[in-house]
């Protein structure tokens, strides 16, 4: 695909997604006029975007949702909650539009239907007058689908036009029709549309002998003077009345801001000369110089510029009769400049806007540049060995100078380039105030979301893995937190209930928590649950704190008080919430009070690339276990083990902890027992786990490297990582290995 | 004959008819790349047309008669 096509699928989602701020910040406040001149903005861009590509429907759709936007700028109507629905409504269908063109190319084929419902929806609520309000039947379609050119022709026309559909039969040639020589015979024409019935197959294969085109035509003059054209094929052909502005669609000149609108327009024009010039080789240039010819064209009519086209039109024919595209690239150029120089006439210009000073970079690359990093940092932890190696003590003092200096760039280093992986956290909740709209709509609750810290960041792969999770918790604070107004209002308390979603960052993590001040979960009601479902022993139960039954909701199966009533199944959603969290190095927290509300702390690396690890011995060599896992380290006596057969376990404060001796998992010789043991207590699932080592040797931030060639397939280790002295130690997997 | 096959170009004259559909079909599939010469055209029939339209062969000539001009034209090859 062509630049310009990439430019507008990155572009348009982002212009999308300011609309969709715009339009709630609009329902929230409806005299927010910044709102609306912002959505204004938006759709005014899009609509500009989608017009460089003829896909009317779509330009039209946006411009439908302009009209009402400029309506309520100029105080014809007001921004009630159905107004914004229609434009959200477009919005969101032209997020699938962008998909589908960005996968085939082209929008889908029930796109004039669709733009018709939503027009008709938008238009029956903003107060458009001068709608149609009886619409064309659907194989009048294309009439609203005009190329700007065409429906330029067709407004020079001032009054009812007459579309005529003719279809004829394929078999029409051996009754002696030549359907040509009828629609030639249409008196007042101002459309002539051929196209064919169905792609052309290959010439070899055609059969000229059956009729294979139809026809679109706009005449100026009435359907009882257009009829007799077609008295031999009556059957074939219908006709409908359109009223003149109809077709008129977008009168862009006037709207346009004239400044922006220049820039971007040479802009436009440039990447067309540029696309020209690079298809010069091409064998055959005709293709592009007429996509170019039509998208500036487009550009020249949008600006108001039609005085310019036949020059344009001119400069195209100039390069198809020579076969290259230069004449026509460089008129091109020559548009380009003559747009972008300053206008004697422009009043002062507005405020500069800053530049944007951003770089799109492939994670990948960023990747490498990490790994070099971490290759750097274990060269670097080499220098300490030879500054104690050499004999002259000038020289390991100059050594240790030397490696104070680079360990202080080194560190810098790290974080630059960690930070470039870094994304403000406003990108993941940017989807939420939509959601929680609709809904609370939904559900029929009222629910204010509060936002807070977005601009704290995270590495981009926590971000990814926390997308989801966090839907799923905000859902969930609606669906299952927040009880209806009258519950509400019964239990004393506002009837607008309030989810917060904040952010901040606690030193190398990232906490988010997301606030609800609903029901709360009964936290009885789940431990009865998970004794009745088999999932914790009676005795257990009993010994276990507040905070280790709420815990059990993200059990798989294990649901809150508010989804024991309801049939979603939010057990197996906090289940998927936890892995996902975990996954990343996270951990969750559940707090709740029944009645007041409930608190979902997510607590996460701030970088997955960089893994705090602890380096342990065990069976004779040196193992290491991301710190993530480890919930605390205990030394315990040796008579605090309790044997059943093989199965070893201990008590720790109260709670049943199954252990587990590295050197045995792994097939190592193990130490001679000793009076006391070291017990890594391990957070996997919910339950504690302990792992018995021989020593903690050292912890360390490393980068991790995954296992490759014939390791890779080793199951139980996540990857290697080397120490100070050289050494290279496997990284255990603790889930993979219990 | 309305249509006269020179060479590598296919020139198109007067009112061409159904029966030039087939044969035109059959030069442009043996001479692929082979020009059209429309200059002289005044009328196309419809099975004519689709020929010119499924091959998109190069245009050595447009045709100057109006409504061919204005509205096949657009439809021809490059």
């Amino acid at each position: 695909m062509n630049p310009l096509f990439d430019q507008f699928l990155l572009e348009s989602r982002e212009i999308l997604e300011a609309a969709d701020a715009a339009l709630l910040r609009l329902e929230r406040d409806h005299g927010d006029a910044e709102a609306v001149n912002e959505a204004f903005r938006a759709f005014h861009t899009l609509k500009g975007g989608t017009g460089l590509f003829d896909w009317p429907v779509f330009t039209r759709l946006l411009h439908a949702g302009e009209d009402v936007l400029a309506a309520v700028r100029d105080g014809r109507a007001t921004a009630g909650g159905d107004l914004v629905d229609g434009l959200l409504a477009v919005l969101d269908q032209a997020a699938r539009w962008v998909d589908h063109i960005e996968a085939h190319g082209a929008l889908p084929g029930d796109a004039a239907a669709a733009a018709r419902g939503l027009e008709a929806a938008l238009t029956g609520r903003g107060g458009q007058a001068g709608a149609d309000p009886q619409g064309l039947p659907p194989e009048f379609d294309w009439v609203v689908e005009l190329t700007e050119a065409e429906r330029r022709a067709a407004a020079a026309h001032r009054g009812a036009l007459t579309a005529v559909v003719y279809d004829p039969d394929p078999e029409c040639f051996f009754n002696g029709d030549d359907p040509l020589a009828f629609v030639r015979r249409v008196p007042g024409l101002i459309l002539v549309r051929i196209d064919p019935a169905a792609p052309w197959p290959d010439l070899g294969s055609l059969d000229p002998y059956r009729c294979q085109v139809r026809f679109r035509l706009l005449s100026t003059a009435a359907e009882s003077d257009i009829a007799p054209a077609f008295r031999a094929a009556p059957d074939q052909v219908r006709f409908a009345a359109v009223p003149a502005d109809r077709v008129a669609g977008p009168a862009p000149p006037a709207a346009l801001p004239a400044d922006d609108a220049q820039t971007m327009a040479a802009r436009l024009l440039r990447d067309q000369g540029h696309a020209l010039a690079l298809a010069a080789d091409e064998v055959a240039p005709a293709a592009r110089i007429a996509a170019a010819e039509r998208a500036a064209a487009n550009v020249l009519v949008a600006l108001g510029r039609m005085d310019a086209v036949p020059a344009l039109e001119a400069a195209a024919d100039a390069a198809r009769e020579g076969g290259r595209p230069e004449p026509l690239a460089e008129h091109l150029a020559a548009l380009a400049a003559d747009l972008a120089a300053p206008r004697p006439a422009a009043a002062a210009p507005g405020p500069a806007r800053p530049a944007r000073r951003a770089v799109r970079v492939e994670a990948e690359r960023i990747d490498r540049l990490m790994g070099l990093v971490g290759e750097l940092l274990v060269t670097k932890n080499r220098l300490p060995f030879l500054s104690r190696r050499a004999g002259d003590l000038a020289l390991g003092r100059d050594l240790r100078a030397v490696e104070a200096e680079m360990e202080g760039l080194v560190a810098q280093l790290q974080d630059a380039v960690l930070r470039l992986r870094m994304l403000p956290l406003a990108e993941l909740f940017r989807p939420l105030p939509r959601l929680v709209r609709d809904l609370a709509a939904r559900l029929g609750k009222r629910v204010e979301l509060r936002i807070d810290g977005e601009t704290t960041e995270a590495d981009k792969d926590v971000l990814d893995a926390l997308g989801e999770p966090l839907l799923h918790l905000v859902r969930n604070a609606v669906d299952h937190g927040i009880e209806t107004a009258e519950r509400r209002r019964a239990a004393g308390k506002p009837d607008t209930g309030t989810v917060r979603v904040a952010a901040r960052q606690d030193r190398d993590r990232v906490v988010i928590e997301v606030t609800d001040d609903g029901a709360g979960i009964d936290a009885d009601a789940v431990l009865r649950k998970a004794v009745e479902s088999g999932r914790i022993e009676p005795g257990r139960a009993a010994a276990m704190t507040r905070d280790e039954t709420l815990m059990l909701v993200l059990l798989p199966g294990l649901s809150t008080a508010g989804a024991v009533t309801e049939v979603s199944g939010r057990g197996v959603g906090m289940d998927a919430v936890r892995s996902a969290v975990a996954g990343a190095g996270g951990r969750i927290e559940v707090d709740s009070a029944l009645g007041t509300g409930t608190r979902v702390r997510l607590v996460l690396p701030l970088t997955m690339v960089i893994t705090p690890l602890m380096v342990v011995a065990a069976g004779g060599s040196f193992f290491a276990v991301p710190t993530a896992m480890v919930g605390e380290v205990a030394k315990l006596p040796a008579t605090a083990i309790r044997r059943v057969k093989q199965a070893e376990s201990t008590v720790l404060r109260g709670a049943l902890v199954p252990l587990f001796r590295l050197a045995r998992l792994l097939g190592l010789p193990e130490a001679a027992s000793t009076a006391e043991l070291t017990v890594l207590v391990l957070r996997i699932d919910v339950e504690p786990v302990g792992l018995v080592v021989d020593a903690i040797h050292d912890r360390l931030d490393a980068v991790l490297k995954p296992l490759s060639g014939v390791l890779a397939g080793l199951r139980g280790y996540s990857g290697t990582t080397e120490l100070g002295d050289g050494r290279l130690v496997p990284v255990i997997d603790p889930r993979e290995l219990l | 004959m309305a249509i006269h096959y020179d060479g590598t170009v296919a020139r198109l004259e007067g009112d061409c008819s159904v029966e030039e559909a087939l044969p035109l079909a059959e030069w442009l599939a043996a001479n692929p790349g082979g020009g059209l010469d429309l200059a002289r055209c005044t009328g196309l029939h419809t099975a004519v047309l689709q020929v010119l339209m499924a091959a998109r062969a190069p245009l050595a000539a447009p045709p100057e008669e109006p409504f061919l001009a204005r509205w096949v034209r657009p439809l021809l090859g490059g």
